[in-house]
């Protein structure tokens, strides 16, 4: 899919929100666009999605199923969320069966099983979140675009969220996704597109593998022997420090530090033990 | 298209929104009936123009009870045309209700009678009358609703702005001696020609105006959405 000089403004006589945006992605590939707040990072998956049109230029080659998966899902609906899955599966044109078989796929999947038969207005923000991705997934998209989709999730589901992105891209689909929290680290190998001052540039490959960050909890007196042997396993120890109470599981979870920078240089990691 | 079209208004119908515009039909229709007994087309010529503005306001309800986002996922799913498509026809689904209930309530209040003097039209002439006079007002008012929803309007204030003015519009430009009635759709020439004799000419004439006037308003409604997410 292309996008070829494509502009963007909301209003006529409007800013231009993008500019000049010449950006494509092919079948199996996954681009992350970074950005800060307000640069139009979901103006520009909204433009690929097909949510919104160019003011000037044209998408191309947008494969015919596409998945949506917004940075808030519209939980104000008077729809359990069973209900709403399975009438989007029919929407997007599985016939009946097809489309429950689907939707309690993704139910099991994302456990979303007791929820199944809570209204959408009650459910909690992640929990709608994952409503949001399975109705994205119902049929297998050709062209998955996921906006901050580990925003308000849980840790098993936020390890879910680079598997399904896997399957899709393995199925010969193309994804985006954008973040500013730096959870893309756990996509390596993915493009990076940059949206800044309108415009959007892509980041070239420094040739060297992405690199991700693991956090361990280790018994205090075993310390200096788990850093010995992590570093003669050829792992960079980036920083030692206290932690009170150890973790109960040893899920990866987000980088911790609030003050994280919005685009996060997978080079220079925050934290490690 | 279906699928959405069911989804559509299954919403409308679950918010208990669609309260609203049935009550004020309902209260319009009672008015228009408890004045005395009519002859059917006759009666039924002044309830389409006495609906207009109710189904015009049900169909802008029941397509802003859907959230921008929700509506915007129908987009990227089905595609922008068939997404408004669909849009259009829940609310002609809703509105042709609304039609079915207008249709049997003077019956059932005694607001009409059968004919009493030699000439009078019989009952199914004058029912059938008053569906096509219905059937004048349904997309014009369904075009109308689809203009003032939010999708188009963004802010309450312009929306409401827009279903007063075609409503009003219906009224004043609709009056006989009327310097531009074309700019309406012809509800009241039509209830002034079921009052007295209506020929195939005439009929002919006033369903091309009303499917002429709600194209146009349609088209524009269609290219206001092109740009508007």
């Amino acid at each position: 899919m292309r996008l070829e000089d494509v502009w963007l403004r909301y209003h006529r006589r409007g800013p231009w929100v993008l500019r000049e945006i010449d950006v494509r992605i092919e079948p199996g590939e996954v681009a992350v666009v970074l950005g800060r707040n307000g640069v139009g990072k979901s103006t520009l998956l909204q433009l690929a999605a097909g949510v919104l049109r160019p003011s000037r230029g044209r998408v191309v080659e947008r494969p015919p199923v596409v998945g949506w998966v917004p940075e808030r899902f519209p939980a104000d609906q008077p729809f359990t969320a069973g209900a709403y899955l399975a009438a989007m599966g029919r929407v997007a044109g599985l016939p009946g069966p097809a489309a429950d078989r689907a939707v309690r796929r993704w139910v099991d999947r994302l456990g979303l099983g007791r929820f199944h038969d809570v209204r959408l207005p009650q459910l909690s923000k992640g929990t709608a979140q994952k409503v949001g991705l399975a109705q994205a997934l119902l049929r297998p998209p050709g062209l998955l675009v996921l906006d901050e989709p580990w925003e308000g999730l849980d840790a098993a589901a936020r390890d879910l969220v680079p598997e399904v992105i896997g399957e899709v891209l393995a199925g010969g689909g193309a994804v985006l996704v954008s973040d500013h929290r730096g959870e893309t680290v756990r996509l390596p190998g993915a493009r990076q597109w940059s949206v800044a001052g309108g415009t959007v540039t892509e980041q070239s490959p420094t040739g060297e593998p992405a690199v991700a960050v693991v956090e361990l909890a280790v018994p205090a007196a075993a310390v200096a022997a788990a850093v010995a042997r992590l570093r003669a396993d050829g792992h960079h120890v980036l920083r030692v420090r206290d932690h009170p109470v150890p973790p109960p599981a040893t899920r990866p979870g987000p980088p911790v530090d609030p003050s994280a920078p919005e685009r996060p240089d997978p080079a220079a990691p925050e934290v490690t033990r | 298209m279906i699928a959405l079209v069911r989804l559509r208004l299954a919403g409308f119908l679950r918010t208990g929104r669609a309260l609203a515009p049935a009550l004020a039909g309902l209260l319009a229709l009672g008015v228009l009936y408890g004045g005395g007994r009519a002859q059917p087309a006759e009666a039924y010529g002044v309830s389409a123009v006495v609906l207009f503005p109710v189904l015009a306001w049900q169909t802008k309800i029941l397509l802003d009870v859907e959230p921008d986002v929700q509506r915007r996922l129908a987009q990227v799913v089905l595609g922008p045309a068939r997404e408004r498509a669909a849009g259009l026809l829940a609310a002609a689904v809703a509105a042709l209700g609304t039609v079915a209930v207008a249709l049997v309530l003077p019956w059932l209040v005694g607001g009409v009678a059968g004919p009493a003097a030699p000439g009078d039209r019989s009952v199914l002439a004058g029912v059938l009358l008053g569906f096509w006079a219905h059937l004048l007002a349904l997309p014009g008012a369904v075009a109308l609703g689809a203009l003032a929803s939010r999708a188009v309007t963004r802010t309450a204030g312009y929306g409401v702005a827009v279903l007063a003015l075609g409503a009003v519009g219906v009224l004043v430009l609709g009056l006989s001696g009327s310097v531009v009635p074309w700019l309406v759709p012809p509800l009241l020439p039509a209830a002034r020609a079921l009052a007295g004799h209506l020929g195939p000419t005439t009929g002919l004439l006033l369903s091309g105006w009303a499917a002429a006037w709600s194209a146009v308003v349609l088209t524009g409604y269609a290219w206001a959405r092109r740009s508007r997410a």
